[in-house]
């Protein structure tokens, strides 16, 4: 059978994006509801593509875990504000990737040519949210979680200092960038306008290594994508960015002989990407990366896990200013998970702002001449991982 | 054979929802005893009311009122009330058409038995005394003696007198039984006698603490049991500046990975016994175990052993 269907086998259709719409997030919206929430990015998504609900095939939604609004199954309540009665919808969770591979699970359908136009769309309510706690429970016999969040991070970030030998500052540097390029995105949380290198530094430790300056707000937002086939590319009224790979990996939260710093299910999720897109050198062949950094120190630990940089070297790159706006490989232009982070929609934000810029379409924080952008995310444990790699140019396989 | 454990787990909290401004004006007209439903692009009228066309996904916005009176288009009777539901004594659920609406409401019917209850009962809205804009201001309805009311629905502004409710608290709890199985009920019984053991893998031969029951990596069942540490070495570790909820624990104090002596990935403690700020990666430390009136199994904390520290190429695989 296999070789009957190897022999058979008919080339992917490639995918596009033709409509991005985000919702200007903040800590709270409290003027609307969930479903208000989502239609707003969906809407922008639509305008952008120049399509109606009509021109959708099915809805692909994300969001972190239910318990965090406490709206079991948001998407069955969901339907009409996206337009998705009469039509197939599908809920992905993954954790904090999730916002990514729901965005990998709707391109999927366009590339299996199961749909030619789906709506993908991820969201989080923080404000209405408690992800903090909401995932640490009180099982019974079980030790209470000492730490919360920062606390389950923090002492990895203390492992990848010890191992590289990185300065102390590499995080603030990070932080500093993060928030100013923030300030040329309209859509990001945290405009802080009289942002210092200094006050970054003289921010509170949380959980020592890690600063309150140095971690990602608590956000409410939405981020929405029109993915679409090559006739739909052809219709769309702006350049379309064109996925040429993605993948998903998993791993376990905790085995034995598992890298917190550089984990496993990371290198080979992005191995199989750059596979696909015929990458072989990302540092070289990719020019901007949005990368899932919720903690300032992940910004080197993702360089080396994603290979633009080798062992121990990541932060070398963020130090020289390699990862700056102008820099020669920008991460984080929009400003990043530091920047913004309504949970759910996190990961969809990296993909859609890697999409928007080799389209050209990413404003103020545009770097110009970005042919291949890649987006990243994370989440659980370091535990899933999903990306993509987004071309100015149709893929050529 | 070990007894397997269990217990009860509660999961509880009070969830806040921004409404929106659709079931913001139901909520308020709740509070203000009217009753809101919303028109949809064919001329329908939706009660609750939605914010987007079921049909047409177009945005719905033309509040009209409709009567507190209704006729039941179903019901179920629910003879065993649980916490939190609409009444106390056994009651039916019903679906309720209100004078003027398309669709029907889900609410609670007082009723003496399911004897008294039909589909096309005629019934009517029961006010709950105090009423604070959510959808418990109706109590309940009632068994009500009167025709149809012709109804026209009209056009509502969708404002009150009064501010107008923009959010809710919805109370959530889940009731769970939790066991934690064969392989970590020895664990915690072992934990009782200031032991801790841990299950070796048959295939890659690591030492899991605790133990699950089988190796994540190699998917294979683990049952022999080796007893690890006491001692351990300081693997990695940060310092806590934030009050962690429920914990009785001052700031800061330092949260650490620890590989006990045997085991072949890191536990998660608290270090105490040395001032915060001395705490460094490779530190050995030995387990000083919770006074017992408190009902932990657990180690309160792990103490330096005094002994010289781990040299790092030691331990750094399990970092």
């Amino acid at each position: 059978m296999s070789g009957a269907s190897a022999s058979t086998r008919v080339a992917k259709e490639p995918v596009a994006v033709v409509g991005i719409g985000q919702t200007k997030h903040v800590a709270a919206r409290r003027d609307v509801s969930i479903a208000g929430l989502v239609r707003e990015a969906a809407h922008r998504a639509l305008r952008d593509a120049e399509l109606t609900w009509a021109d959708i095939d099915a809805v692909v939604i994300g969001k972190a875990p239910d318990f965090f609004e406490g709206v079991m199954m948001p998407e069955l309540y969901l339907a009409d504000a996206l337009g998705a009665v009469g039509k197939p919808m599908l809920r992905v969770h993954t954790a904090g990737s999730v916002g990514g591979s729901t965005a990998l699970v709707a391109a999927n359908l366009v590339a299996g040519r199961v749909h030619g136009t789906v709506l993908t769309l991820a969201f989080e309510k923080q404000s209405e949210s408690n992800a903090m706690w909401g995932l640490s429970l009180p099982v019974p016999f079980q030790q209470p979680l000492l730490a919360g969040a920062g606390g389950f991070f923090a002492p990895h970030i203390r492992a990848y200092m010890r191992r590289t030998g990185a300065p102390d500052t590499i995080g603030s540097l990070v932080a500093y960038k993060d928030r100013r390029n923030a300030l040329k995105n309209p859509y990001a949380h945290l405009h802080e306008h009289d942002i210092t290198l200094e006050k970054v530094q003289s921010a509170p430790m949380l959980w020592d290594p890690v600063r309150y300056s140095e971690t990602c707000p608590s956000s409410d937002g939405a981020c929405a994508m029109v993915l679409t086939d090559r006739a739909g590319a052809a219709r769309a009224p702006r350049p379309p960015a064109w996925m040429h790979g993605g993948a998903m990996r998993s791993e376990p939260t905790m085995f034995a002989g598992k890298d917190f710093v550089s984990p496993r299910a990371g290198k080979d999720c992005a191995a199989d990407v750059y596979r696909q897109a015929g990458i072989a050198d990302p540092r070289r062949e990719i020019d901007a990366v949005e990368m899932y950094v919720p903690f300032s120190w992940y910004e080197p630990m993702w360089l080396e896990n994603l290979g633009f940089a080798a062992e121990g070297e990541g932060w070398k790159l963020t130090e020289s200013g390699v990862t700056e706006l102008d820099g020669d490989l920008p991460v984080n232009m929009s400003g990043g998970v530091l920047s913004t982070n309504p949970i759910g929609a996190s990961g969809m934000i990296r993909f859609a702002e890697a999409a928007l810029q080799v389209r050209g379409q990413a404003g103020e924080h545009q770097v110009a001449g970005t042919r291949k952008a890649l987006g990243h995310a994370y989440g659980g444990g370091s535990q899933f991982f999903s990306m993509w790699l987004v071309g100015a140019e149709p893929p050529t396989t | 054979m070990t007894e397997v454990l269990s217990a009860p787990l509660v999961v509880e909290f009070p969830f806040t929802r921004s409404v929106g401004p659709v079931q913001s004006a139901f909520l308020t007209g709740l509070r203000e005893r009217t009753l809101l439903g919303v028109r949809a692009a064919d001329g329908t009228v939706l009660v609750p009311p939605v914010e987007y066309d079921p049909a047409t996904a177009a945005e719905l916005r033309d509040l009209v009122e409709v009567a507190p009176t209704g006729t039941v288009t179903t019901w179920a009777w629910n003879p065993g009330p649980r916490r939190g539901q609409p009444l106390d004594t056994p009651f039916a659920w019903v679906l309720v058409r209100l004078d003027g609406a398309d669709t029907a409401l889900l609410h609670a019917l007082d009723a003496p038995d399911p004897d008294a209850v039909r589909t096309g009962l005629r019934v009517r809205v029961r006010w709950a005394a105090e009423r604070t804009g959510a959808i418990t201001d109706i109590a309940c309805f009632e068994p009500y003696e009167g025709d149809v009311m012709v109804h026209q629905a009209p056009s509502h502004s969708g404002e009150f007198v009064g501010e107008a409710v923009t959010g809710i608290v919805a109370p959530a709890r889940l009731d769970y039984t939790y066991s934690p199985g064969r392989a970590q009920s020895q664990y915690i019984r072992a934990l009782s006698g200031h032991r801790t053991v841990g299950e070796r893998c048959p295939s890659c031969r690591k030492v899991y603490v605790p133990p699950r029951g089988a190796c994540p990596t190699c998917g294979v069942a683990t049952a022999e049991q080796v007893e690890v540490g006491p001692r351990g070495t300081v693997t990695t570790f940060c310092i806590v500046n934030i009050k962690a909820k429920g914990l009785d624990i001052e700031v800061p104090y330092v949260y650490a990975h620890i590989a006990l002596d045997g085991a072949d990935l890191a536990l998660h403690a608290r270090i105490a016994g040395i001032p915060y700020d001395r705490v460094r990666m490779g530190l050995r430390v030995e387990p000083v175990w919770a006074d017992s009136a408190t009902g932990s199994r657990y180690p309160d904390h792990y103490r330096p052993t005094g002994e010289p520290d781990a040299d790092y190429d030691t331990y750094k695989e399990l970092v």
